[in-house]
């Protein structure tokens, strides 16, 4: 049984078939990269299998149970997490409080225990907090904790929303175009950032435009096209891939004609 | 049930405009305008100083209950709104500025108008009677205008250049600005005529209802439900709100005492955005 | 240290209003009634404060005040029941009502919300007034029992003014607890939140009811004190004021409602002269306090620091 399994799964908006019948299974440890040209459906499949949209048709499974329909809080709680396409952080807090209020799913005491501040739940912050700090050290974040996060620059918030995914201890990742308006520079580095998310036991599951970083990271690539599946497998494989080229080409002759 | 129908065309038509007018405003500059029903009871004012009291002609008072209000508009944008939404780090900023608007123009006129109920002689008398249903030639006056309003404001909106810059503003606001609108007048021209079109509101129905100052409120909800009804800053979402609401109160009323026809209204709103909070024709999330 | 001088001025507080006030005021009835009046709005307004901390505009606490005040009014009239009793059914009815209402209309935000809550205090009203014998429609009820042990103004002040203190330490604890920083959180980003395992829809479900369970208390405790409740006891302009203390205040501390509360609220009774202005004041005060004070008058420190600093930093002409 793989670690999550996509079944036939559409979505449907008015007229528009955005994801068609696609298919494929994550393998727990793997890093999988989801490709295509824009508009090929890959976000719509992110949000699909993140809860934050219901499909039309197929099943979505967590460790073989199934997570289609659920909301994105609970698929959380099963340990499966998005990042966002834009640098989705809560501005007005710091980049410690951010990654404190991202171990939510942890925390244990009651609402009138923390009303009363009682040393559990004062325990439980300490420990949050201890936790935080290493992850944003881990990411390269240090120095940064007390700085208010609408003050980052861009590839620190990057970082952070990263950190504050980790601060789940999800299971399965998925990271929505994690190197988009990256320098190479900064590419290199989250990169390394993110073979450690999986050298540390989770599942990647990434949506990205950077051809090279996506050859370079991922174990298996699946290609969308048009909302359809239409190849899979590793990365050179990806590369000799006729149906591929041709996805890509034909988007750079209308690309051409205009 | 002719009489109903009657009723509702006449209500719906002159509430297409103070929808029409709310919605402008909203969608060109994402402000829900809480003074909106304060604006039209200016207006009716107006029309009951000019027209009723001063015995001037009805048309004289119903252009000045559109400036005077468009006037205050235009004064409220270029002075409060456009500096508070430049600097606001709160997106709530703007919007209390508008109930702060509307308490003050309540109060206001409350102290220049006073709180008695001020009706207005008929401008033409008569009856029309059609299937079974009476409408006075004031109430037919009511509908004509308002609907020629309509049309107006809809060509001015579709044909002329600042109609165009302010549904390329409300559209995409970036990408207007790119193309060169020139967003601080279309703004204010926006919201003067959306102001302009409550006074007309209230300068045409002040010959049905009269007018008294403590109805501002009450209109600024039937804006807001007919928005709500119809999905905020959509015209198409205006022009249906009006109906509906026009409708649901010649309905209510001819069934039910005054006040439990509006209970029955909100909580059928209130059912109706569990189903559909954008409304019917807006987007999801306005 | 933040929090050790928070909660010396809490004690600072508490002791004006339960050691200092009482001593100065004890027999001047209108006072006590003024700060009476100031510390159960203050109250109330704690509440919407809550409710502003997960970014919705409640303009519904008149509502809940409403429900309150006739849930006080009907069992002390018709069932003589205890006010003591009543004043916590009336919190819990009121949550009730706010749990029921508050699962659908906590989908809209933004406009929407503030004006579907807006018009939930214009329903409250109709309802009330619509109630047949049951709430007495627009005669309203009259003559509802003083509560026991309250009979002079003073112990009807102290009661009040320990309902704030109570009312302030909880949504300061709110405020400081994990649940507040999730409060906040979805604020800036409902899905956000949503995608870190936090049930968005339950939280700020939390957050209203507690808010209508705190207006629902102020209302019975006004009816109680009134003893009396009308259809219009609380109308859209009551629903907005109690926004207005949060927002002059500032809705930056959970000192801001209470400042915003008392320093209107008495003002206003020392300035009698303009008391008939009173409703165009707040008018002018919100555009105002807009223009100049975004941030409410808890920040007026701040700003005036910031233009020091402006001025200082010209360089003086020649």
């Amino acid at each position: 049984m793989s670690l999550l399994e996509i079944e036939g799964v559409s979505r449907r908006f008015g007229g528009l078939l955005a994801v068609n019948d696609v298919s494929f299974a994550v393998e727990t440890g793997e890093i999988l990269s989801v490709i295509g040209p824009n508009g090929a459906g890959k976000s719509t499949l992110f949000k699909l299998i993140a809860g934050f949209l219901k499909p039309s048709a197929g099943r979505i499974l967590l460790d073989g149970k199934r997570i289609d329909g659920l909301r994105p809080h609970t698929i959380a709680a099963r340990g499966l997490v998005r990042t966002f396409q834009e640098t989705t952080v809560f501005r007005e807090m710091t980049a410690l409080e951010n990654v404190v209020v991202a171990h939510h799913l942890r925390r244990r005491g009651s609402i009138l225990a923390e009303l009363l501040a009682t040393p559990g739940v004062q325990n439980e912050q300490e420990n949050f907090v201890a936790n935080a700090k290493e992850i944003l050290a881990h990411l390269g974040l240090s120095g940064f904790e007390d700085e208010s996060a609408r003050n980052l620059p861009h590839g620190h918030l990057r970082a952070l929303g990263i950190a504050m995914t980790l601060a789940v201890r999800p299971r399965v990742i998925l990271l929505d175009e994690p190197f988009a308006g990256m320098n190479s520079e900064e590419t290199a580095r989250a990169v390394q950032i993110v073979r450690g998310i999986r050298a540390s036991g989770i599942t990647v599951v990434l949506v990205e435009h950077d051809m090279g970083a996506v050859m370079r990271i991922s174990d298996r690539i699946i290609v969308l096209n048009f909302g359809t599946l239409i190849a899979s497998g590793s990365p050179a494989a990806i590369q000799q891939d006729e149906t591929v080229i041709d996805a890509y080409l034909g988007r750079a002759d209308e690309t051409a004609a205009l | 049930m002719a009489q109903i129908l009657i009723d509702g065309s006449v209500l719906s038509a002159s509430y297409a405009l103070i929808a029409l007018g709310i919605t402008l405003i909203f969608s060109i500059m994402r402000l829900l305008n809480f003074a909106h029903g304060e604006l039209f009871m200016i207006g009716a004012f107006m029309v009951y100083y000019v027209y009723g009291a001063w015995h001037l002609p009805f048309v004289l008072g119903l252009l000045i209950a559109a400036l005077v209000p468009a006037l205050i508009g235009a004064c409220f944008e270029k002075f409060l709104f456009r500096r508070v939404m430049r600097v606001a780090t709160r997106e709530e900023n703007s919007m209390l500025l508008a109930v702060g608007t509307a308490i003050l123009l309540d109060n206001v006129a409350l102290f220049l108008f006073g709180e008695e109920q001020h009706g207005v002689p008929e401008t033409i008398s008569g009856v029309l009677q059609i299937a079974g249903g009476f409408l006075p030639y004031q109430r037919l006056v009511v509908v004509v205008m308002s609907l020629a309003l309509i049309a107006l404001l809809l060509g001015f909106v579709q044909f002329s250049r600042p109609g165009r810059a302010m549904r390329a503003l409300a559209q995409d606001r970036d990408a207007a600005l790119l193309m060169g609108v020139d967003v601080d007048r279309t703004s204010m021209l926006g919201f003067a005529i959306g102001a302009g079109l409550a006074g007309l509101a209230g300068g045409l129905l002040v010959t049905i209802q009269g007018v008294n100052a403590g109805i501002g409120v009450d209109i600024s909800i039937k804006a807001f439900i007919m928005i709500m009804i119809g999905g905020a800053g959509v015209v198409s979402g205006a022009l249906l709100g009006a109906l509906v609401l026009g409708f649901a109160e010649s309905i209510g009323y001819s069934a039910l005492p005054g006040s439990e026809t509006y209970l029955l209204i909100f909580v059928a709103l209130v059912l109706f955005l569990i189903i559909r909070p954008q409304g019917i024709m807006g987007h999801p999330w306005g | 240290m933040r929090r050790f001088s928070a909660l010396i001025g809490f004690a600072l507080f508490a002791a004006v209003m339960l050691i200092a006030v009482p001593l100065a005021l004890a027999g001047q009835g209108y006072w006590l009634t003024v700060l009476t009046t100031a510390a159960l709005l203050a109250f109330g307004s704690l509440g919407v404060w809550l409710t502003f901390s997960i970014g919705r505009i409640n303009i519904a606490q008149g509502a809940f005040a409403l429900i309150g005040g006739y849930v006080v009014a009907i069992l002390g009239t018709r069932y003589h029941v205890s006010f003591w009793l009543s004043l916590p059914l009336a919190v819990l009815i009121a949550a009730a009502v706010a749990r029921l209402v508050g699962w659908p209309i906590l989908r809209l935000r933004g406009v929407y919300f503030a004006m579907i809550t807006l018009s939930l205090t214009e329903v409250a009203s109709l309802a009330f007034l619509n109630g047949g014998s049951f709430t007495a429609g627009a005669s309203g009820i009259t003559s509802i029992p003083r509560p026991a042990l309250l009979s002079s103004s003073l112990s009807i002040y102290l009661a009040s003014a320990l309902l704030l203190l109570i009312g302030i330490a909880l949504a300061w604890r709110f405020a400081a607890s994990p649940t507040g920083a999730v409060f906040r959180s979805l604020r800036q980003g409902e899905e956000l939140a949503a995608s870190l395992g936090i049930d968005v829809a339950r939280y700020r479900l939390l957050a209203f009811v507690v808010s209508s369970g705190m207006g629902g208390a102020a209302g019975a405790m006004f009816a109680a004190f009134q003893q009396n409740i009308f259809p219009t006891s609380y109308t859209v302009n009551d629903s907005v004021n109690f926004m207005l203390y949060c927002f002059l205040g500032g809705l930056q501390s959970v000192a801001g409602p209470v400042v915003g509360a008392f320093l209107l609220v008495i003002a206003f009774q020392l300035l009698s002269v303009i008391q008939r202005f009173q409703a165009l004041l707040y008018g002018i005060f919100m555009i105002a306090a807009m223009l100049f004070l975004p941030n409410g008058l808890m920040s007026l420190p701040q700003v005036l620091a910031a233009r020091r600093h402006e001025r200082d930093a010209v360089v003086p002409p020649r």
